[in-house]
């Protein structure tokens, strides 16, 4: 246990110093302004139609300019839209062992190698978290700045609920990333099949596969759409099979770098 | 004798490259053994090998009584290593670097860091990044995290790498003062003969996969081909009458005369004397000893030189 508390301090520290979080932060901060943005143009037609395309684009994005309407593109935001922040943030924490060459450090030690991987895990998991907490409350504070109809404790505490079981999925669902940056000693790798899985996602949605696609599940559910236990026993075995793979290859693959 | 390091027919293959071959060699207790060999030679493979980062193809390698396999937590509390170049974490200083080093080796007091600060002449980039320092400094970074947790055993891989002259001799001194005091083995690579020749009491010499001659020091000195090179005024008159007290001599295309015969080389002045008898007395005669960079090109044959 001793192990994996100062694996954690190690993680956390190396997090903490370097300037990834912060662009990470920077680039979910614009999600609840667009959000914001948007349903403040679909509130207001007529500004909506002097921004002439942008006006469209409200239109087709927002579901209704009110809480529920502002929440659910925020959750969409966040928890979908920030997968992308959430493979960067995993794979830069695996793979810069390996680009900045210091993974031979955490190989001949007397700290179990499990512990040094769940370390890992576990701060790209809090690092998810604080992401979506910045931006669902931003999110919140401009929902109130631009006064949407329809607001209650009830529409607030469903939306949170949403939130955390989408991003909850989105987070498990980033774990075989950390396999591929390992596998590819580096983030390109993983970030080039990250924007691959995006796509196959929304093809498999379109398809009509969404459900056994465990990359689309989290936007079905979002959508509400009424889901198979199969579909969360797949994300939750992609998941599983991210840390598992990630452990067996920092076991038992010649590590020569 | 105890082994610190034990190979048996150590081998590692990447298709069909044959990285090392049948490597069988051991290291006592507080030794420094010095693995020496060119670049590509199969020295960094071996320690990776030796340290259970790599799997080999063949053979097993045993550390402090352990046999190594890859993934596993023992011997690594007693060992400590540099391989190839050293890196640290460049967003963090040099004291959270050392402080990352701890406590990955559970056990290690907070008191060891400032103590291999001090060692390693550190204190005054302590708090800056590493991404700030330059590359002697990292590389001392490199060797505080391996002496931080005083490790019975220190694998070292190039550990001169990026110094200085005088942060070599620091080094060289450390490293002596670490095996005298407290027993430490050092098993260190290089490819300067003359750097570990002043350190190592055994050395042993691999090229291409393939571990050539493990010497002790003394022999390497015997080993190294000696000239004595003399040159005279009258050389017909100096060739024959060497030669007529059975001198083989060799003529360089120079025109002074190298004599590689044991008695020449025992008895300069017997030649000096001959020579003054003979009315060719010597301009010039001095002894020749092989450097030990041209001796070790030698025994990997990679030597251009025809003598």
């Amino acid at each position: 246990m001793n192990t994996l508390a100062n694996s954690l301090w190690i993680e956390t520290r190396k997090v903490l110093r370097s300037r990834v979080p912060f662009f990470t932060a920077l680039g979910f901060l614009i999600m609840p302004f667009i959000g914001a943005l948007l349903i403040f143009i679909y509130k207001d037609p007529q500004l909506a139609r002097q921004l002439g395309l942008l006006g469209a684009k409200a239109n087709l994005v927002v579901g209704s300019a009110d809480w529920p309407g502002y929440l659910t593109l925020l959750i969409e935001f966040t928890a979908l839209g920030g997968f992308f922040f959430f493979c960067m943030a995993i794979s830069w924490t695996f793979g810069r062992e390996f680009t900045d060459g210091t993974l031979k450090d955490l190989l001949a030690v007397p700290v179990p190698r499990l512990h040094i991987i769940l370390a890992k895990f576990i701060v790209v998991a809090f690092w998810c978290i604080a992401l979506i907490g910045e931006t669902y409350l931003i999110g919140l504070i401009l929902g109130a700045a631009i006064h949407l109809p329809g607001g209650s404790l009830t529409v607030i505490l469903h939306g949170t609920g949403l939130l955390v079981v989408t991003s909850g999925m989105s987070i498990i669902l980033v774990m075989p990333f950390a396999f591929l940056a390992s596998v590819g000693r580096g983030y390109l790798f993983p970030m080039g099949i990250a924007i691959i899985t995006l796509i196959l996602g929304n093809l498999a949605l379109t398809l009509g596969w969404g459900e056994y696609f465990p990359w689309s599940v989290p936007a079905l559910y979002m959508q509400g759409t009424s889901l198979t236990p199969i579909s969360y026993v797949l994300v939750f075995l992609a998941g599983l099979a991210g840390l598992i793979g990630t452990y067996l290859w920092w076991m038992y693959a010649d590590q020569s770098r | 004798m105890n082994w610190a390091i034990e190979t048996e027919n150590l081998g590692k293959r990447y298709g069909k490259v044959t990285a090392v071959d049948s490597l069988s060699l051991r290291v006592g207790e507080g030794e420094i053994y010095a693995f020496l060999g060119l670049n590509g030679a199969g020295k960094t493979t071996t320690i990776r090998m030796l340290l259970g980062m790599i799997r080999p193809s063949s053979g097993v390698a045993t550390v402090l009584d352990k046999r190594v396999r890859l993934g596993s937590r023992e011997p690594w509390a007693q060992v400590g290593y540099l391989v190839e170049t050293p890196h640290a974490y460049p967003e963090l200083t040099v004291l959270e670097n050392l402080e990352a080093t701890r406590r990955l080796h559970p056990g290690t007091p907070k008191k060891a860091i400032a103590q291999v600060i001090e060692r390693l002449a550190l204190a005054s980039y302590a708090d800056r990044r590493t991404a700030t320092l330059s590359l002697g400094n990292v590389q001392r970074l490199g060797l505080a995290k391996a002496l931080l947790h005083n490790p019975r055993l220190l694998l070292l891989d190039e550990p001169a790498n990026g110094l200085d002259p005088a942060g070599i001799v620091e080094i060289r001194e450390l490293l002596l003062e670490i095996t005298r005091q407290a027993g430490v083995t050092v098993f260190m690579s290089s490819h300067i003969l003359a750097e570990v020749s002043r350190l190592a009491k055994r050395i042993g010499i691999i090229h291409e996969g393939h571990l050539l001659q493990e010497i002790n020091v003394e022999e390497l000195e015997r080993n190294r081909s000696r000239r004595l090179q003399v040159r005279v005024q009258d050389l017909e008159t100096a060739r024959a009458n060497l030669e007529a007290a059975g001198h083989p001599v060799h003529v360089t295309q120079d025109g002074a005369i190298d004599l590689m015969d044991t008695d020449s080389l025992d008895h300069p002045d017997r030649i000096a004397s001959l020579l003054v008898l003979a009315n060719t007395p010597p301009t010039q005669l001095f002894m020749e000893q092989e450097d030990l960079e041209h001796y070790f090109l030698r025994l990997v044959g990679k030597d251009g030189d025809p003598q």
